[in-house]
């Protein structure tokens, strides 16, 4: 499906769509800019629809479970104050006069936005901070969105018909390189969501001097110091419930230690906790054996794909645990079964060093002590999020995203002088 | 390996008690094949502390290396080299990533009596010519989808005369025709010959519901079947009623309940499920079915829901003795049912977390990918 000016046509529609935008960007793009303030309107009819229960249908028809506990937890972020903050605290001050004469904020122009699919509500949320920053969007939505998307860009421009000619989304493949590549010739900015193999296709179709905006694959872990007796429910729930999809989620439990020994104290005493985690999040007899398939699989996996390593295994039910005698930050195998490994705090530094670009978070469980040692530590590797365990998948307010703040990565700064 | 010929070629379709001891002598003799050719497969058995010897009653075969039908989509296994294996076939693969199981002779040649046997007992073979319609895929030398060669398979128990396929391949991908394929049906319902329609279950449903849209109905020839192949696939939302299903058949069709047969099996376990004339799918000696614990994996006793876990030693090609797979389903002995047999018969409810791993298989595999890891 096609979402343009404020409707949904049918994918035979592209060539049509495509045809036409070539054309009309230009005359929208001289036409009165979006303003901030039509945008945060929109966005917070939005917000009132959500809350009062109206998108309720939406969302049980297009969005897989779990979307809205999911929704209602960021919901903060995309209430109106907070994207007003937003606006205030990346781009404040970015404008304003200047000895030579004044800087003004415009927007980048037309964004395309490869989005991305492990997340329901992350292709419009994407959109959204282009529509914030003025731009033109143009949104090629992931495999798996089930009209989600569609619905919430039509809810949209109902709400707000002014944006209609800033939303446009599209439902290509990634191999349709043809189209795409259409698509990226409109572009100013390509907002590239996903992997390396996600990143590297956009690159090589964005035209030159278009402005390349990646968020790509993240890694994140969780460094455990000195836990005896520390409560580590918080991290088996964040484990279980993120699935390790996000690029937030731990992929490997660091352990401040040199003995492999202390590694399978923590592996027997943290498998029960994992366990029960899962037994509490997995609540439908399907979403039970999913996991333990994964579990399954994950132990043919350690057998079949390790054999000759000296990993050290510990299956739980729906869960399991993989403790492994090297130190590096690596993908896990997912789904509830993650890996443990020892990082002493002397070796932080030059491990994580080798992941530099694809750090993200550490949720860091330590004595008070120790806390601002590690955190200097952990930020000086490249990590760009400190939080605790239970914590990393949060989303704060006034966060940056992946070291940066998007909303800039959106604009250009026009320098003008006064007189010429 | 005559122990699995000796299997396969019982006259007894649906003797459970008189084939269990050819059933244990096989599944030994076909998981010491895999052992001995297949080293992951080896690999696994020695983990896991498993020997063939250790199968000696039906209870054992639970102690089978169990392998996901996800093992399967991520490890391309084989116990026989590509020569030796004259049929390669995979899943449709949905999410982008397939199984890939291939046949040997040895295979080919216990699946062919047993396809017949099942077949004349479910009364399908049948001497008058008959036309197919294929609400399915037409098979081409462009892919190995297990499916499709299922569906053309079935056009053969009734000698074919003609066959319209309403799933084609045209450049580069597979295009739907069900407009082309109600015509077909309006005009084949005026000859005398049987119709055969052999389709996924959610291509019947929308063909028929076009056809009631439409406002035509056709009343197909005497003998004229209904063949249900492949599952409800990527449309288990809009799955219905199975009466809502014989019913709309009935309407629009003109095809009786008793004349639509449903059939069940995967990629990994190509053994031929037939349901009953009560549309229940009894076990067949060929085959033997355990329900496990959606938690801890362990068996249930009969009427408990788990998943599904289905065994044979149909395959030396390929280590799927017993393959996990991610149905959750239950069984239910076979007295109850009515139809005269008397093995449990299994009843699948659909696929486990269905929703839950669409995104995340997508996102997982992309993960996968980036990393070349795994």
């Amino acid at each position: 499906m096609i979402f343009a000016n404020g409707s949904i046509l049918p994918d035979s529609e592209l060539e049509v769509v495509l045809s036409r935008l070539e054309e009309e960007l230009p005359q929208i793009l001289g036409g009165p800019p979006l303003e901030a303030a039509t945008v945060l309107d929109a966005l917070e009819a939005l917000g009132n629809e959500l809350d009062n229960g109206a998108l309720d249908p939406l969302i049980a028809q297009f969005a897989p479970p779990g979307a809205r506990e999911e929704l209602d937890r960021v919901r903060p972020q995309i209430g109106r104050a907070a994207l007003e903050e937003r606006l205030d605290l990346e781009l404040g001050g970015l404008s304003g006069p200047r000895p030579f004469g004044r800087a003004e904020v415009r927007p980048l122009g037309v964004l395309l936005h490869v989005a991305p699919g492990n997340m329901a509500g992350l292709p419009a949320f994407t959109a959204a901070e282009g529509l914030l920053t003025g731009n033109i969007n143009l949104v090629k939505l992931p495999r798996g969105d089930k009209g989600l998307t569609l619905a919430v860009f039509q809810k949209l421009t109902e709400l707000e018909p002014d944006l209609s000619p800033y939303l446009y989304a599209f439902d290509i493949p990634s191999k349709d390189t043809a189209s795409l590549g259409r698509l990226a010739a409109l572009a100013d900015g390509i907002v590239t969501w996903g992997g390396d193999g996600a990143v590297s296709a956009m690159r090589e179709l964005a035209p030159a001097g278009c402005r390349l905006i990646e968020w790509g694959h993240r890694l994140s872990f969780a460094y455990l110091s000195d836990w005896e007796g520390a409560d580590l429910s918080a991290l088996a729930e964040h484990i279980v419930s993120t699935g390790g999809l996000l690029c937030s989620s731990c992929q490997v439990i660091f352990l401040d230690t040199e003995y492999l020994s202390v590694g399978e104290q923590f592996c027997k005493k943290f498998l029960p906790v994992l366990e029960k985690a899962a037994m509490a999040h997995y609540k439908t007899p399907g979403q039970a054996a999913q996991a333990a398939l994964y579990a399954r699989e994950t132990a043919l996996e350690q057998v079949v794909d390790r054999a000759g390593s000296d990993d050290l295994n510990f299956p739980g039910q729906c869960c399991s645990l993989t403790l492994r005698r090297d130190c590096e930050l690596e993908l896990s195998h997912l789904h509830g079964n993650v890996l443990v490994k020892r990082l002493p705090r002397g070796e932080i530094i030059p491990t994580l060093r080798r992941q530099r670009g694809r750090l993200q978070t550490a949720g860091l469980l330590c004595p008070e002590g120790a806390r601002e040692e590690l955190t200097a530590l952990l930020a000086r590797a490249g990590v760009n999020r400190i939080t605790a365990p239970g914590h990393m998948s949060h989303t704060f307010p006034l966060e940056a995203h992946d070291g940066e703040y998007p909303l800039r990565r959106y604009v250009r700064v026009v320098d003008v002088e006064n007189k010429f | 390996m005559l122990s699995r010929q000796k299997l396969f070629w019982l006259s007894r379709v649906y003797d459970l008690p008189g084939s269990d001891k050819r059933f244990l002598r096989a599944v030994r003799d076909n998981c010491a094949y895999h052992i001995k050719h297949c080293p992951e497969y080896r690999t696994i058995c020695k983990a896991e502390g498993f020997s063939p010897d250790q199968v000696k009653t039906i209870d054992d075969l639970a102690k089978l290396p169990l392998l996901p039908t996800l093992f399967f989509k991520r490890h391309h296994v084989s116990s026989m080299p590509g020569w030796r294996t004259p049929m390669k076939v995979t899943s449709s693969g949905t999410s982008g990533s397939f199984s890939r199981v291939s046949f040997d002779w040895g295979c080919i040649f216990a699946e062919i009596p047993m396809v017949l046997r099942l077949g004349f007992y479910h009364r399908l073979v049948s001497p008058v010519p008959a036309r197919y319609v294929i609400l399915g895929y037409k098979p081409g030398k462009q892919d190995k989808m297990g499916v499709a060669r299922t569906m053309f398979g079935l056009t053969h128990f009734a000698p074919p005369v003609g066959r319209f396929y309403a799933l084609r391949w045209k450049d580069g991908g597979y295009v739907p025709d069900l407009d082309g394929a109600v015509k077909t049906l309006a005009r084949w319902a005026h000859s005398p010959l049987p119709v055969r329609v052999v389709a996924f279950p959610s291509y019947l449903w929308f063909g028929m519901e076009r056809l009631e849209e439409l406002g035509l109905s056709v009343k197909l020839p005497k003998g004229s079947k209904i063949l249900l192949a492949g599952g409800w696939k990527q449309h288990y939302a809009q799955e219905v009623d199975k009466n809502t299903l014989y019913a709309l058949a009935k309407r629009v069709l003109g095809v009786e309940e008793e004349n639509i047969h449903e059939f069940f099996g995967a990629v990994e376990h190509p053994v031929f499920f037939n349901s009953c004339k009560n549309h229940h799918f009894h076990i067949p000696a060929y085959a033997r079915v355990i329900i496990r614990d959606v938690r801890t994996l362990a068996p249930l006793p009969m009427g408990e829901v788990g998943l599904v876990n289905l065994i044979t030693p149909l395959i030396n090609a390929t280590p799927v003795t017993s393959v996990m797979t991610d149905d959750l389903g239950y069984l239910t002995p076979g007295e109850e049912c009515g139809c005269g047999l008397t093995v449990p018969y299994l009843t699948i409810l659909g696929r486990a977390g269905l929703n839950d791993i669409t995104t995340c298989a997508a996102g997982a595999a992309e993960l996968l990918n980036q990393t070349g890891a795994q």
